[in-house]
């Protein structure tokens, strides 16, 4: 049993078909890149997994049990998590609180904070490597650093499935090759990892498999390499005329 | 300014601080003393006293987000429905004062009916709009409430009795004085309390970014709901407190701008992101109003208020406490509590 | 009794929607509420008061002082309110629920909490037509009201500042591409704002009691029709003014006149409730 898995997911704001029957299962332990070029659906995708979004039709499965129609916070108690495009941090707050708020809800609920959840908060900063930050207020953060504790926050309700939301935009190469590592860090510690990374360089990287969207419809799924090369692919993110000139160099 | 141990670094900012809140209650505990039997600065300092606690209480639902400009929707149910029972009924003030703290949470659920699905200034909006409704009801239900004649010969606080020992409260001004202090520390202990637990994260995390306090699993609607019944209820509370303190009250002036604005100002100018800010404007801010402005502008003193907001708003948002102490907002202690 | 009540709530409701235009106008372009609104209505009123006690001017005479008074503080508020930062709507909240106290003070400072009235003789005269009868007091109601509402869809549908204006209620950015100077439409809304709390000033001051803290209803009253249009054409307004008008009257006619202020509130809450993402929610579909 996989432990996402989209059946027939399609999504349509009015007059707009945002997303048209996702098929795709997601694999426990996977770190999967969601591509695609702007306005693919990507986030919509996400948006429906989370419970932000009903969907027009279909289903989502995880672990084996309907979360199709679940709200946000349910969503979370069974085990998923994310991160948003635009990171929202908690800005008049502490960075260590906001790590903190991950914990609140993640397994006995407590009415004061514990030290374990403020250990494990320190622990995740260590891990983003925001623990020098720890008494800033999240405001006052740069992109990359709010990046960070956005998924160190995430992190912080131990996640089954988390899912990244274009966590590396804006990023100089330098950042993206340490949030290579830091997804990969999150791996390690059992969290299974859905990207959506538009400009790829985070997911080339670090992916086992692709899934890539265009226009609402999957177009190509598999490993890295051979989703890069799919027709399809190249036609989406650089137009026809690319797609052409690679075919005749292909001849 | 750099920090080598992050735990040790808000110590250097806490001393001053706290030295600064010792004095202020050591000032009001022996009040009585240092105002040499002048009854007219107890009775300034009572309700000054009492605007902080309104203030508090209005800043629980503030820290879920939720700016509300009809606070004395709240405050004059309470007192009402306190000053109605013990007045009817016969019965002791000190069993109609939690009454009225209900009465005033059923009214917030009435809120909540209009109000749930708005946010920022809407919500105040709203809050503006709603607070009309028991203001005009009370006004024009002669039967019930005696309309706009409004309630007079209400029962004072009975005084109490512990053993031998015997506290008159109502029937003194220092007696109402330190009932009203030891009220105030009461709910700021309340507030500190609440503040500092998970509650006050998640509420804290709502104001900052509702979705994604969602996404970590904070039953918004929840907590925003919750916020909503503790802040009126405590605020019915004090109306009460209040109903029974003057011992006279009437709808223009329990369910007027007085105690919707003084809440809204007293916080913002103390500071609607700390603890203790919203308290400490008031006790700065209406002795300065009933001691200074009132004599010299009988009418038209309270321009102060409108002043001071205005003023907070454009140069000092978060506040005066909230600029001193920058950076150490209501926040859990590094060292968490067990 | 109903065309009593038909012409009192279209009388009404056409004075409210002239309340409410100046409020809505400066909304749609700074996105800035005004809670001082009712404030500087009554304020308005007051100085035609005081020109009308003091020097003996004639109703009429003492709209110009009225609407320069009000142009001196709108533009004053202007220059406060583009110094807030965002959140633009909630900020703009309390620096005008501060400058609303303030008002009320001063004039309970300058005038004492006694009830004003401007008081013309003409006005409580009736006209009696077949049918119906109204007040001169009504219909001069109706009728500036009514000019000045088709004065401003004139201002606004035929001239090019006009144009200017629509364009940066409906969208801030483009206008600002298109060329148009977004920060001087602000300043235009205001003045056009204090020009319509102006008249409307006097106006009420004739027909109702002058105290410092009537402002409130009259703020209640623009917000409540102002969320009713949306972001919409006068015609709106307008529908919403003699909505308001209507139910108000007939509330006076069932239950009593102290009801009336009620009227405002729950009509509000309802469109609230109904629409809780205010009046731009719509337009982000």
């Amino acid at each position: 049993m996989s432990l996402l898995r989209l059946e027939a997911l399609s999504k349509r704001f009015g007059e707009h078909w945002a997303l048209k029957e996702i098929d795709f299962d997601l694999e426990e332990g996977e770190i999967v890149g969601l591509v695609g070029p702007n306005g693919a659906g990507k986030t919509t995708l996400f948006n429906l997994i989370t419970g932000r979004h009903k969907p027009s039709s279909g289903r989502v499965w995880f672990e084996g049990k309907d979360i199709t129609f679940y709200r946000p916070h349910e969503i979370q108690r069974y085990g998923i998590s994310r991160t948003f495009q635009s990171s929202r941090p908690f800005a008049r707050m502490r960075v260590l609180e906001n790590v903190v708020v991950g914990r609140i809800f993640s397994g006995k609920f407590h009415l004061f904070p514990h030290t374990e959840d403020t250990n494990m908060a320190r622990q995740l900063l260590e891990l983003v490597g925001l623990a020098h930050k720890e008494d800033a207020l999240a405001g006052e953060l740069t992109l990359s650093e709010r990046r960070r504790l956005d998924l160190a926050r995430a992190l912080a309700t131990e996640p089954k499935l988390l899912l990244l939301d274009e966590v590396v935009a804006g990023f100089s190469p330098l950042a993206v090759k340490q949030a290579a590592e830091l997804v990969q860090r999150a791996r390690e510690r059992g969290v299974t990892l859905f990207i959506v990374d538009h400009f790829m360089s985070l997911s080339l990287t670090v992916s086992d498999r692709l899934l890539a969207l265009d226009h609402g419809e999957k177009i190509a799924e598999g490993k890295p390499q051979e989703v890069m090369r799919n027709r399809k692919v190249i036609r989406a993110y650089l137009g026809t005329r690319h797609d052409d000139e690679a075919q005749s160099a292909e001849r | 300014m750099t920090r080598e141990q992050p735990t040790s670094a808000p110590m250097k900012h806490l001393p001053l601080a706290h030295m600064v809140l010792l004095l202020g209650l050591a000032i009001l505990l022996a009040l009585p003393l240092l105002s040499g039997g002048n009854d007219y600065i107890l009775q300034v300092f009572t309700h000054a006293l009492l605007l902080a606690i309104l203030a508090l209480a209005w800043n629980i639902l503030a820290i879920s987000g939720s700016i509300s400009l009809g606070h004395a929707a709240f405050f004059g149910v309470g007192a009402y429905t306190s000053g109605l029972l013990s007045l009817e009924s016969g019965v002791s003030p000190w069993a109609t004062i939690p009454l009225a703290g209900f009465a005033a949470a059923v009214i917030a659920l009435g809120v909540w009916l209009f109000c749930r699905r708005l946010r920022g200034a809407y919500f105040a909006l709203a809050t503006l709009a709603f607070v009309e409704i028991p203001r005009v009801l009370t006004d024009n239900w002669d039967g019930l409430t005696r309309g706009s004649l409004g309630l007079v010969g209400l029962p004072g606080l009975p005084a109490l009795r512990f053993g031998s020992h015997y506290f008159d409260i109502g029937a003194s001004s220092v007696g109402s004085y330190y009932f009203v202090l030891v009220y105030g520390l009461l709910l700021l202990a309340i507030v500190t309390l609440i503040l500092r637990s998970n509650l006050g994260l998640a509420l804290q995390a709502i104001r900052e970014e509702e979705t994604a306090a969602a996404s970590l699993g904070i039953q918004v609607q929840g907590y925003r709901l919750l916020a909503l019944l503790l802040s009126a209820s405590l605020s019915g509370i004090t109306g009460a407190c209040y109903a029974h303190l003057v011992r006279y009250i009437e709808p223009g002036m329990v369910y007027g701008l007085h105690f919707s604005a003084t809440p809204v100002i007293f916080a913002i100018c103390g500071g609607r992101f700390t603890i203790v800010g919203p308290a400490l404007a008031a006790l700065l801010l209406y002795p300065l109003d009933q001691f200074v402005f009132h004599p010299l502008l009988p009418a038209g003193h309270e321009f102060l208020y409108g002043a001071v907001i205005i003023l907070a708003i454009l140069f000092l948002p978060s506040g005066f406490w909230g600029q001193l102490r920058k950076g150490q907002f209501v926040s859990i202690k590094t060292g968490s509590i067990e | 009794m109903w065309t009593t009540v038909l012409v009192s709530g279209i009388t009404l409701g056409s004075f409210y929607t002239l309340v409410a235009l100046g409020f809505a106008l400066i909304f749609g372009v700074t996105h800035t509420f005004n809670l001082a609104h009712g404030e500087l209505i009554v304020f308005a009123g007051y100085v035609a008061y005081w020109m009308w006690k003091t020097y003996g001017v004639s109703l009429l005479l003492t709209f110009p002082a009225a609407i320069l008074a009000t142009l001196v503080l709108c533009l004053i508020l202007q220059r406060l309110f583009s110094r807030l930062r965002e959140p633009m709507e909630m900020n703009s909240i309390v620096l005008s629920f501060g400058l609303a106290i303030l008002l009320q003070n001063g004039m309970l400072f300058f005038f004492s909490g006694d009830y004003r009235l401007i008081r013309v003789p003409l006005l409580n005269q009736r006209i009696h037509l077949p049918g119906l009868s109204l007040s001169y007091g009504q219909f001069t109601l109706l009728t500036i009201s009514l000019l000045v509402l088709a004065l401003t869809y004139v201002l606004l549908h035929h001239t090019y500042l006009g144009k200017a204006l629509r364009a940066t209620i409906q969208d801030r950015e483009s206008a600002a591409l298109a060329g148009i100077n977004v920060r001087g439409m602000g300043i235009l809304a205001f003045a056009i704002g204090a020009v319509l709390i102006g008249l409307a000033g006097p106006l009420f001051g004739s027909i109702h009691y002058l105290y410092p803290t009537a402002g409130l209803q009259a703020t209640l009253i623009a917000v409540t029709i102002t969320i009713f249009a949306g972001v919409g054409q006068i015609r709106t307004l307008i529908l919403g003014g003699w909505i308001l008008g209507f139910a108000e009257s007939c509330t006076v006619v069932l239950l009593g006149a102290s009801w009336r202020e009620l009227v405002s509130a729950i009509m509000l809450l309802t469109l609230l409730a109904l629409r809780p993402h205010g009046i731009l929610g719509r337009e982000e579909q």
